[in-house]
């Protein structure tokens, strides 16, 4: 048979004997039933802060509920009271007015560290105080309610112990299986900057960041070229890389001069993302505003989560490369026809779906063949680079431009009816014509010239076929003009007729 | 419908939001309240995880200081009142609290006032009479103030466990809320006029806040000791305290205890209160916004009002129920002066990050004044630091 004691022992253990999420559940579950056997008039339980030798309070129960409070004693304050409580495990204070007990509860919790580069799982002594009160009958505290108090408490201690385990692994838990979800939609976004976008938003809703950003580098990985941000709202900025504050771009040097660098004091987390030696980028987490300490576990996750991540980025930027090299001219850095025929037949479909215009120029440089004979491929090259230059540079994002063949150039303008077109044009025509070749034994300097033809959507056709034969009827006007001009089909249709281009071009 | 609130009234709260909650409930039965009670401390470091999706208990109204209204909307946790009632109006709200309702530079409500206290200063009539032929006139400034807390340490030398002011902090810590009229009364600010910088740094502000700190340097006022051992004003163990109304009315009750109010000593050329309130603000992630908004009206409502502030001796929010209740007592008739010195924290996005920040400071100092190791260079230099942090935060958020 049990004995009083031992049933109130095993009361209490069969009434914690559950599953408890974190801290504050098993306390709100433990300080009730310790109020109820003690008939008590209030229960406190106050954490032990070694730094600032602090007990401060957490929660209090009294009558039917609990609730958190607040309270400091600092231990400079009470040296005698405490030596008692850390040597004996209790101590009543003298100095109320009605008996208080203070108990003493130690256990082990989880914990990480990171020695010499390897993270090391430890076990932490955590140190909590009871604090246990009789105001109204002033009823004082047995020796047998002392000694039973002493062993529940080694109970709560038990359970705080295992309390704090599962919720170190469930939050591990949680952090791997947030992490893999997220690398899991990072993989099928089909572009890269989507998926960034997607894992910023991600992690900052999982691990409460205030702020994620992510740096990425130039190649060499000596410059930052941009800047992918989620703030506290959950908003998504994009900045570039050169309007950055200087003391920002220094942060790219400090990064990466140290492998990790964890503050939490300052609640803020850098972390380098690199690939063998290849430089990335880098990520930073803050939580500046809001001033919560960012878990070293949580530290832990994200710097695994960094590997994985720098490496997948560095994929996606050399997918991105073969890409850019399978759709972009060598020489002229212009993209290639099949790049461009797949953009003009999206471009012609949205035109019709919403009623836009659009118009096309076919041009070629004037005496190209004649350039190439005269002053040889290297220079024919030079031209073709020149002039494919001023093309880029004079466009608006959302034009087209597209090397055809030998010197024949394509530029797609969505949005754009054929007035607009001829002023394009007119300026095209007007950068090129100031190239010069760099023939040194020239007395008079050579100068480039352009022809153009121009056709517009819906006006001169609708099917991107017709639009690029109506354009190229408009060139061999120009050509049959004189060279060095721009006509726009529907301006010179009639003329069309009469002189249909043949096959061969006049000036190759 | 589950709201979040703080211990407004200490370990009462749960019984007098229990009371509140019975009136609600007699005029909408359907509606089930549940009340969580949660400090300053664990509200700041809840607020921010609201929208985290794994998060079990989702709060539908939630109790906050004033200054965190800009902070919360910036958080994307606040839901916009005037969007979801566009009848709703802070005409009759008093005119301090209105700023701190909106989102910054438009009219649109986020956070509805609930109450607001002002602090002042409190004395036991009995034990000042021993020390000072004219109080009203020793306690208008700082330096007397010290002078009387001097004069009644030795007076009431004899007496254990005896501190000329009782600590009206409930850490019995350092408070920020208790420094800042010392700030004010200089003249001086968190922020420039702009608000593009700190004056936190000045010699100005560290001053102000050593004044404050005084009290407990010089032992005239007990920091982190176990509350209950302390003296208070009506054990007799304490004479003065500088707090906001609450718990003074009972002060009275006790007989042969009277206390008076005043405005707190100027530390500085006028005299100034820090005005503090409460709001209300319904959660973007809430399932009960209607119930939640009935609830925020059924607060504003004058006899609401009037009884909650009598309840947990606090002012009501709207002038409809602040002239009944401070005509009903001539105790209260000082507070139609001290309205007029108090001040507000501004409605500013890292206004409540900003008193985070100088409560660890001020929490530093109190370990290091009872460890014996305070010195004014040490506060003088964590203040330059704050300053700061400050700047860095304003770079950040603009405020």
């Amino acid at each position: 048979m049990f004995d009083k004691k031992s049933y109130t022992l095993y009361k209490f253990h069969k009434e914690l004997n559950q599953s408890f999420q974190d801290k504050r559940e098993l306390l709100e579950c433990a300080l009730p039933a310790l109020r109820d056997l003690f008939k008590l008039d209030r229960v406190y339980f106050f954490d032990w802060q070694q730094e600032r030798a602090i007990l401060s309070l957490k929660m209090m129960c009294k009558k039917e509920y609990c609730m958190d409070m607040q309270e400091d004693i600092s231990v400079a304050n009470e040296p005698s009271f405490l030596r008692q409580l850390l040597q004996e495990g209790v101590a009543e204070t003298t100095d109320l007015s009605y008996p208080a007990l203070y108990v003493l509860i130690r256990w082990l919790r989880p914990t990480m560290e990171l020695k010499s580069g390897e993270v090391r799982s430890i076990m932490r002594e955590k140190v909590g105080v009871l604090r246990l009160e009789r105001f109204r009958k002033k009823r004082v505290f047995t020796s047998q309610e002392i000694d039973l108090i002493k062993d529940l408490g080694q109970e709560i201690s038990h359970n705080l112990h295992n309390t704090e385990i599962d919720q170190a692994k469930n939050q591990r838990l949680n952090i791997s299986t947030a992490l893999n979800d997220l690398s899991t939609i990072f993989a099928s976004s089909l572009r890269l900057n989507d998926g960034l976008e997607l894992i910023l938003k991600g992690v900052q809703r999982y691990f409460h960041f205030d702020r994620v950003h992510l740096y990425l580098t130039n190649s060499e990985g000596s410059r930052i070229k941009s800047v992918l941000g989620v703030d506290i709202s959950g908003n998504v900025t994009h900045e570039s890389g050169d309007s950055l504050r200087d003391e920002e771009k220094q942060i790219l040097k400090e990064v990466f001069d140290s492998p990790a660098t964890y503050r939490a004091i300052r609640s803020v987390i850098y972390l380098p993302l690199k690939v063998q030696r290849t430089k990335v980028g880098f990520l930073t987490f803050d939580n500046i505003l809001s001033r919560r300490k960012i878990g070293y576990l949580d530290f832990i996750s994200l710097q695994q989560f960094a590997t994985q991540l720098a490496l997948t980025i560095d994929n996606a930027r050399l997918f991105e490369r073969v890409q850019e090299l399978s759709n972009y001219d060598e020489l002229t850095k212009l993209p290639v026809r099949r790049y461009f025929n797949e953009k003009f037949a999206e471009e012609i479909y949205r035109a019709k779906r919403f009623g836009l215009s659009l118009s096309l120029i076919i041009m070629d440089i004037d005496w190209f063949k004649q350039i190439n004979d005269k002053h040889g491929h290297q220079i024919g090259d030079w031209a073709l680079k020149a002039v494919s230059k001023i093309i880029r540079s004079s466009l608006r994002q959302t034009d087209v431009p597209c090397r055809f063949g030998g010197d024949e150039m394509i530029i797609m303008l969505p949005r754009t009816n054929s007035e607009e077109a001829k002023v394009i044009a007119r300026r095209l025509q007007s950068r090129i014509c100031d190239i010069t070749l760099p023939d040194r034994d020239a007395i008079e300097p050579e100068h480039l010239s352009i022809s153009q033809g121009i056709s517009s959507y819906p006006s001169d056709a609708t099917t991107t076929q017709d639009l690029l034969e109506k354009a190229d009827q408009a060139l061999y006007v120009v050509k049959q003009h004189g060279r060095g001009s721009f006509a726009v089909y529907r301006e010179v249709a009639d003329q069309v007729q009469q002189n249909e281009p043949t096959d061969e071009k006049t000036d190759k | 419908m589950l709201l979040w609130v703080m211990p407004d009234s200490g370990a009462r709260t749960m019984e007098d939001y229990a009371t509140l909650v019975s009136l609600f409930k007699k005029e909408n039965p359907s509606v089930d309240v549940t009340v969580r009670v949660f400090t300053r401390n664990v509200l700041w470091r809840r607020v921010f995880t609201l929208k985290d999706p794994s998060h079990e208990e989702k709060p539908d109204l939630i109790q906050i200081p004033h200054y965190w209204t800009a902070l919360l909307l910036r958080a994307g946790v606040m839901e916009n009142l005037s969007q979801l009632d566009p009848g709703l109006s802070l005409t009759d709200c008093l005119l301090p609290l209105k700023e701190n309702c909106y989102q910054p530079g438009t009219k649109d409500i986020y956070s509805y006032p609930w109450w607001f206290d002002l602090s002042a200063l409190h004395y036991r009539a009995d034990h000042l009479k021993l020390v000072s032929a004219h109080p009203e006139e020793d306690l208008k400034t700082w330096s007397g103030l010290l002078s009387i807390c001097a004069a009644l340490r030795e007076t009431f030398g004899d007496v254990p466990g005896y501190y000329p002011m009782q600590n009206s902090d409930w850490r019995g810590s350092l408070s920020m809320r208790s420094a800042l009229p010392c700030v004010w009364s200089r003249g001086l600010n968190f922020f420039t006029e702009d608000y593009a910088a700190t004056l936190v740094g000045s010699k100005e502000f560290k001053d102000a806040l050593r004044d404050y700190i005084t009290l407990a340097l010089k032992e005239y006022m007990p920091i982190l000791r176990e509350r209950g051992s302390l003296g208070t004003i009506v054990s007799g163990k304490a004479s003065m305290m500088i707090s906001r109304k609450q718990g003074i009315g009972s002060f009275s009750a006790r007989r042969g205890v009277r206390v008076q109010t005043l405005p707190v000593p100027a530390a500085g050329e006028k005299t100034a209160s820090y005005l503090s309130g409460m709001n209300w603000f319904i959660s973007t992630f809430s399932q009960h916004k209607k119930d939640s908004l009935k609830f925020i009206k059924f607060c504003a409502r004058p006899d609401i009002q009037l009884r909650y502030a009598k309840m947990i001796e606090v002012f009501p929010a709207f002038e409809e129920a602040f002239e009944p209740l401070i005509s009903s007592t001539p105790r209260l008739q000082i507070y139609k002066e001290i309205l007029p010195t108090a001040h507000i924290l501004p409605n500013m996005v890292i206004m409540g990050t900003v008193m985070e920040i100088l409560k660890r400071v001020l929490a530093m100092c109190a370990t290091q004044i009872v460890e014996n190791r305070f010195t004014p260079a040490l506060l003088d230099r964590e203040l330059d630091l704050t300053a700061k942090e400050i700047e860095f935060l304003l770079s950040i958020y603009k405020g």
